[in-house]
């Protein structure tokens, strides 16, 4: 998400007026994702793809000329046959709906650049973010932020929260009579935060960096927590891992994995990251030690609640046994939870992203 | 099967006394143990040299655990350099094995370095 901040502000100081394409909707197979942005020049500069490049990304050019010629919005609608999707390079029949919309940059009060830097400033301060645009053009373009009251009704605010928490970005028919909305979704990178250095967290964290997730490493012997065992980590945090926890900051982007495998590390630990609103909390072990660290945290005062929201034993069942299935194992789940998805094979009825939309 | 830590060990495991951080400590040191990775701070108010407030802090075993909370009992309104050991083991009223007396003396060893540096500079 990084490169849409960049572009904008690399057009802002080379063009005066620039159409912002986004992929707004999918049906059938896309080789991107709902969010994707192109941005056309007024001086004919182009700056990333809806697609995956060819003639979809051709037509949008030329529309995207027209918007910015009639100075006015439009969705482009792309439908493709079978023949055409092979043709294009695309896998299966499928349509695309673009939303195509011009903007002078040079502007004092552009409203495109004043909104992509206050989601650029929220993410910074680790916040998601959902900028929802109605597609009938009759309003304009509002913020929702994750943690903050906004003045839309409950039924925007609801899907937004939901999209932001799958961090998925979507449009959805809202009201009678139905206005499309598109709701795109930001938020900082995806952060895996490991109590415990030992042997699983190493392959845990070259996974996580190679899923583009931030990894942080916590833990309280120097000698496990090196930069030669994590090299791809983006942290490692030495000292009490209860008292980390308290200074680390936790959403619905975050996954806490606790590899420790030692009631020492664990019991702390969840007592303070429980509560504290991640998107997954996962404890290495096994259901015999999960249930006694949960009595163990009940007896403490820990709400029933909160305990419901630990995943012990942590991971997918996939027959893991060495470091690396196990670490693969978690991850699937970590990704299925903040998905919404149950994590069954997708020939035994799992839905894949596409068919569920 | 025998009863490896005694009643007082385990109550000062899950209550554990004087668990936090003191505001502008005298004292403020943190030992742990490299290969388990038992981690305990005391925090220490010295007044006529004597503890006036003592607080830990600390991620560990039941008995470093313990131990910390015991001996911030122990040491509260006497001098800190006059605690044992034996008096600190002999508090958790459990048989310690050998094998885990380097749990039980962490605390310690964490007050007995902070003194150290202390004294030093008083």
């Amino acid at each position: 998400m990084d490169e849409l901040f960049t572009d904008l502000e690399k057009l802002a100081k080379v063009e005066k007026r620039v159409a912002m394409a986004t992929l707004v909707g999918t049906r059938g197979t896309s080789p991107k994702r709902e969010g994707a942005k192109m941005w056309v020049g007024e001086e004919g500069r182009i700056l990333g793809s809806v697609t995956i490049g060819g003639c979809v990304d051709a037509r949008v050019i030329a529309d995207a000329e027209t918007a910015l010629a009639t100075s006015q919005s439009r969705l482009l609608q792309v439908d493709l046959d079978n023949e055409d999707a092979w043709e294009m390079g695309l896998s299966c029949a499928g349509s695309l709906d673009v939303l195509i919309e011009p903007f002078d940059l040079n502007t004092t009060g552009n409203t495109l650049i004043d909104t992509y830097r206050a989601v650029r400033t929220a993410i910074e301060r680790g916040k998601t973010v959902a900028i929802v645009t109605p597609l009938n053009g009759r309003a304009q373009r509002q913020l929702v932020f994750e943690d903050e009251h906004t003045d839309f009704d409950d039924e925007v605010r609801r899907i937004a929260f939901d999209l932001m928490r799958k961090r998925r970005s979507a449009t959805v028919s809202i009201g009678d009579p139905p206005v499309d909305m598109f709701f795109e979704v930001h938020g900082p990178p995806p952060t895996l935060i490991i109590f415990g250095a030992g042997h699983v967290s190493m392959p845990l964290v070259s996974l996580a960096h190679d899923l583009g997730l931030k990894t942080i490493v916590v833990d309280g012997r120097p000698r496990f927590a090196t930069r030669e065992r994590f090299p791809q980590a983006n942290e490692l945090l030495i000292g009490i891992p209860s008292e980390i926890a308290q200074t680390l900051s936790y959403n619905s982007s975050t996954f806490v994995v606790l590899t420790a495998h030692d009631y020492k590390y664990d019991l702390p630990v969840l007592k303070v990251v429980l509560p504290a609103g991640a998107a997954y909390v996962g404890l290495l072990g096994s259901k015999r030690r999960g249930k006694a660290i949960k009595e163990f945290l009940k007896d403490s005062g820990m709400d029933e609640s909160l305990l419901d929201r630990l995943h012990v034993p942590t991971g997918l069942d996939i027959g893991a046994d060495t470091a690396p299935e196990i670490a693969l194992s978690i991850l699937a789940e970590a990704v299925a939870i903040k998905s919404g998805r149950s994590g069954v094979s997708l020939k035994k009825g799992g839905a894949s992203l596409r068919e569920s939309e | 099967m025998a009863v490896l830590y005694s009643e007082k060990l385990l109550d000062h495991f899950r209550h554990p006394r004087n668990y936090g951080a003191l505001t502008d400590p005298d004292i403020s040191y943190e030992s742990f143990n490299p290969l388990c990775g038992d981690r305990i701070r005391i925090e220490v108010k010295i007044e006529n040299k004597s503890v006036k407030d003592v607080s830990f802090k600390g991620d560990g075993c039941a008995i470093s655990i313990a131990s910390a909370s015991l001996l911030t009992e122990i040491i509260r309104n006497t001098d800190p350099n006059r605690i044992s050991n034996d008096q600190l083991i002999a508090a958790l009223e459990s048989d310690i094995k050998p094998a885990r007396i380097q749990c039980a003396l962490l605390p310690l060893e964490a007050l007995r370095a902070g003194l150290k540096i202390y004294q030093d500079l008083h």
